[in-house]
């Protein structure tokens, strides 16, 4: 049996060389390409995820430890069928017109784009239709909303209400977060789930497939 | 002498506004409006049409500093509240931001409604170290125009009142609703019964409606206060010293950018700088390393002649008690003891999230013994009281001196409020009370007192109809 042990200690140490030299030597040894991926990598990320909701691991850490595996994941993509490239969904990610802060939405981004979504992010500022155009073109099956502004959250029941007036409403679960946004409010607008921080989000995404 | 405590020493400061100029010079800042960018452009900026940004070169920060005041008075509806800038001591400003309420009556979290805010407004208003107040900022029990939360505050404050414009289609407006407050056109601009804040969105973005907004205000010469908000280690650098020069840069350009538009606008020069809780990426505002940029940043005002309002009297604690009386201790001695004349805070718990009325009453107090630690000791000599040390002699008391009977109820000693200071048996039978319970007992009494400066019915009318034609005209 293999020993990956090191892969997921090097992904959460954020050590990208060590990380790509093991998994390149794991598949030069013949180890498939999906094996290394779902059975080490989105797994050591997962403890990533639990450390940094038991405050064991700090943001900055985290953030290292997800672009490691991004770096892995470039190796292996090539590698992957059809089938094994398939990701849990697609997720579209932005901060509500009216609102251009994004450091919430960008650590959003990076943990669900790490748990194995393919994640779009609209950046920040995005109109309710643009949040509709995104949803349609990519086909995504998960839509996540951030404000930081007390002024703006009113915008994240017009996108979703927007939303709906689409037809859109049965094909994707609706996240939102942010400073001001609490789960009564979430209820209240008509979202399907409240996060109030990045590993929160990711984990809430995961539960929605 | 005034107690003084020192942050950056003078050749610190020099450095800060060196490492500001080199950022705005060689790193430039983003503006998202075009007519900023026409102003910065036409004073010889170098601006980027297509990435927005522009790099200021060291000349206009000089001769913005020489146009900007360096006095100003910020008026009050009630005019002996009128506060002037730079002040001999720390003014404060209510934070009335937070979107949650401490019930009063079960003390449990909730949202907070219109009805909190105004008694906010109302306990602070009488608060002895009460300088201005920020606008009701919620949306409940119905969506609240931004209009209507500023003109509905003069109705509950004879304060200052100092907020946001978002859009330059509510400058109109508010200056009418000034108007009827001031009694007329002239008053607005003399009286500057209102002032706003400029959060510029770390590391260096200038919003664009808010920013067109006020480069329309300015010709009624409200003052702004430059309020940067740079987050070490996550909006900003991670270390303090290179957080500092962001927040001065950003607060710089805020004030090249206003100075080209209108030479001699008045301006605040502000700082809300936090640093970053690494277990969840956010914003930390009760922490040392908050109080320490943002008393930099008042002393960097002051290497500029400029009058400063600093964020402090905060805390990151979740309920009234222990961590928030040392947080806010913490955030606000070194502020009083660095001598800026205003600090933002007050009522806050949560990181600003949540507010409460006994917590107003208390920061008040704590306001008060950090204000008699900066009066320092007194070493005039008409308190030199060797005459008394003679008349009594060894082994005597001082207690029936006349100077004593003058000096108990006097500054020389302070006298607190809230602070429990009987004897324990005292305490025990008065059912030992502590400061919150006193300050409850205080709101209520404010509460249930009429207001002392209420406006006047015919201009409360005036203000509706303004806020009712700027609801009708102005889409939220």
């Amino acid at each position: 049996m293999t020993d990956y042990s090191n892969i997921e200690s090097a992904l959460l140490s954020g050590d990208a060389d060590t990380v790509c030299n093991l998994v390149q030597a794991e598949l030069d040894k013949g180890t498939n390409a999906a094996e290394i991926l779902n059975d080490r990598l989105i797994k050591g990320m997962d403890i990533v995820g639990e450390k940094m909701q038991n405050g064991d691991m700090f943001i900055p850490e985290v953030l290292m430890s997800a672009m490691t595996m991004n770096q892995a994941v470039d190796i292996l993509k090539p590698l992957l069928g059809e089938d094994d490239a398939a990701t849990s969904g697609h997720v579209v990610v932005g901060t509500v017109k009216g609102d251009l802060h994004d450091i919430g939405k960008n650590l959003v981004t990076m943990m669900i784009g790490s748990s194995g979504f393919e994640v779009t992010d609209l950046g920040v500022d995005v109109a309710p239709e643009d949040f509709v155009n995104a949803i349609q073109e990519k086909n995504a099956s998960i839509v996540a909303l951030s404000a930081l502004l007390t002024t703006t959250m009113p915008m994240m029941k017009k996108t979703i209400d927007a939303i709906h007036e689409s037809g859109l409403g049965d094909q994707v679960k609706i996240l939102v977060g942010g400073a001001p946004v609490t789960q009564a409010f979430a209820d209240g607008i008509g979202a399907d789930g409240y996060a109030a921080d990045a590993g929160s989000a990711a984990k809430l995404v995961k539960s929605f497939v | 002498m005034f107690t003084q405590a020192q942050f950056l020493s003078p050749e610190e400061q020099q450095i800060i506004h060196k490492e500001s100029l080199r950022i705005l010079k060689e790193i430039g800042v983003l503006f998202h409006s075009e007519k900023a960018l026409d102003i910065l452009a036409k004073n010889g900026a170098k601006v980027d049409r297509e990435s927005k940004i522009a790099k200021i070169p060291t000349e206009l920060v000089d001769q913005a500093l020489k146009t900007a005041p360096k006095s100003f008075i910020c008026g009050a509806r009630a005019k002996e509240k009128d506060f002037a800038l730079p002040s001999t001591f720390s003014g404060y400003v209510l934070d009335n931001g937070g979107i949650f309420t401490r019930d009063f009556k079960t003390g449990k979290r909730r949202n907070a409604t219109a009805q909190d805010h105004h008694d906010l407004l109302r306990v602070f208003d009488e608060m002895e170290l009460g300088a201005m107040v920020w606008a009701t900022s919620v949306q409940d029990p119905e969506p609240y125009s931004n209009l209507k939360k500023i003109l509905t505050s003069y109705m509950h404050t004879s304060l200052h009142v100092q907020h946001e414009l978002n859009h330059p289609n509510e400058v109109p407006f508010m200056i009418e609703g000034l108007e009827a407050i001031a009694g007329s056109a002239d008053a607005v601009t003399e009286r500057k019964l209102f002032s706003v804040i400029y959060c510029t969105l770390a590391p260096l973005v200038h919003e664009g409606h808010m920013c067109d907004a006020y480069l329309e205000l300015i010709e009624y010469e409200q003052p702004i206060c430059v309020f940067p908000m740079a987050c070490a280690g996550s909006t900003g650098p991670a270390s303090l010293y290179s957080n500092i020069a962001l927040g001065n840069a950003e607060a710089l350009s805020s004030l090249v950018l206003f100075q080209m538009a209108k030479p001699g606008c008045p301006i605040i020069f502000g700082d809300a700088s936090g640093s970053t809780n690494f277990a969840s990426g956010g914003f930390l505002e009760g922490s040392p390393e908050m109080v320490l940029q943002s008393a930099a940043r008042g002393e960097m005002a002051r290497f500029y002649g400029l009058p400063n309002e600093q964020a402090g009297c905060l805390a990151d604690a979740k309920e009234h008690g222990a961590q928030a009386i040392l947080e806010k201790m913490t955030t606000t001695l070194p502020l009083v003891m660095n001598g800026v004349d205003l600090v933002q805070g007050p009522g806050a718990l949560e990181t600003s999230n949540m507010m409460s009325l006994e917590q107003i009453v208390v920061d008040d107090e704590i306001a008060r013994y950090c204000k008699r630690i900066r009066d320092g000791i007194d070493m005039s000599e008409t308190k030199n009281y060797f005459d008394d040390i003679r008349d009594v002699k060894p082994g005597g008391h001082f207690l029936v001196q006349m100077n004593t009977l003058k000096s108990c109820r006097s500054d020389e000693f302070l006298a607190p409020t809230l602070c429990d200071r009987d004897a324990y048996e005292k305490w025990d039978e008065f059912g030992r009370p502590d400061m919150y319970e006193k300050a409850k007992t205080r709101v209520e009494e404010i509460l249930a007192a009429p207001q002392k400066h209420p406006l006047p019915d015919d201009v409360i009318g005036k203000l509706d109809e303004i806020i009712r034609r700027a609801d009708e005209t102005i889409e939220e």
